[in-house]
């Protein structure tokens, strides 16, 4: 059977990433595209496009790192356009079996940490503004990050005193602060972390070299240190 | 009173929309006499946020007391975002089944 194979052109609309990206991608290996035998411009297989795709932990957590390219489609640069592709996915969401009362609270729990990211960074963004959004219903398993400031930058607003990213997370994830304007992190981690804790879903945050892992059969909330330090945020919700 | 709340929207996330809708919502307000009730009918809304619930019910629940009546839902989020507001404010509202 022929195979029916894509120019760079319709794979770019497809990833929404520019031509260039895509020969870059091309070029350093990332996407390697196809030739046709002695052709010189670059095809590539729908199928392959969709693996490519599939990788959304990969493109957030490179993205906050080097600030690497990633499909258009997850990218997110205003607070509008993330509820839109929130909406989206509750209607997704809402038709898997078995999440027709559970969708809301996974709604939420993306939601909070969304805005999150809007709410601390908006008019601070340090260079690239808005949020990484992906998501696969049928995996179970939504993505989301930030090149924003993180969560210790944006408590030291109202707990001038936090020493480092463990602590501030503890903070962020477990207590309530109050008269916190300007700083509106607000109350939304707390409501996350009890539905996480309560709920078949499993939860890993981090932000600077802080990581809260609640998965599997122990939920118990820990904040441990990583090996890496982070820009921004990166959360992946599996359920 | 009864204030349907899909009416600000089905999906009620962000902390900004909520502080928009309490303010969409002012001059509603200024018309419930001093003796009458608000009560809030979630039906319809498929997720509410803490952070939405925060601009627009916290506000809300510190002008009118035991006033702000909640009905009751059987929405996840619903539940889950008055249960912690109830925390974040130190004071229960006022429900009705």
């Amino acid at each position: 059977m022929k195979e029916n194979l894509l120019n760079i052109g319709q794979a770019a609309i497809i990833l929404g990433v520019s031509i260039d990206t895509l020969r870059r991608w091309d070029e350093n290996g990332k996407l390697i595209a196809i030739r046709k035998e002695g052709g010189t411009h670059r095809y590539y297989r729908e199928n392959d496009l969709e693996i490519f795709s599939s990788d959304l932990f990969k493109f957030a957590t490179e993205w906050i790192q080097n600030n690497s390219d990633f499909p258009g489609k997850f990218y997110c640069q205003t607070s509008s356009v993330f509820q839109a592709k929130l909406t989206k996915m509750e209607y997704e969401l809402m038709g898997k079996p078995g999440f027709e009362k559970l969708y809301s609270l996974i709604v939420l729990v993306a939601g909070e940490i969304g805005d999150n990211s809007f709410a601390h960074n908006l008019g601070k963004w340090p260079d690239t503004p808005g949020i990484f959004l992906g998501y696969d219903i049928q995996k179970g398993i939504i993505v989301l990050a930030d090149r924003g400031l993180g969560i210790l930058e944006t408590l030291k607003q109202v707990r001038p005193d936090l020493p480092n990213h463990t602590t501030a997370l503890e903070v962020a994830f477990t207590e309530f602060i109050s008269g916190r304007a300007p700083e509106k992190r607000g109350n939304g981690l707390k409501a996350v972390r009890e539905i996480v804790a309560a709920q078949p879903l499993d939860l890993y945050f981090t932000s600077g070299d802080a990581e809260v892992r609640m998965q599997g059969t122990d939920k118990s909330f820990r904040v441990t240190r990583g090996q890496h330090i982070l820009r921004g945020c990166l959360a992946k919700i599996e359920f | 009173m009864k204030l349907l709340l899909e009416k600000f929207g089905r999906t009620l996330i962000s902390r900004e929309l909520g502080s928009e809708a309490l303010k969409a919502f002012q001059s509603t307000l200024r018309e419930i006499g001093p003796d009458e009730l608000l009560e809030i009918d979630f039906s319809g809304v498929l997720t509410l946020s803490p952070s939405w619930g925060d601009e627009f019910l916290s506000p809300l629940l510190n002008q009118l007391g035991d006033r702000l009546v909640l009905l009751a839902s059987d929405n996840l989020s619903v539940q889950a975002t008055t249960n912690i507001l109830q925390e974040v404010n130190k004071r229960p509202f006022n429900t009705k089944s």
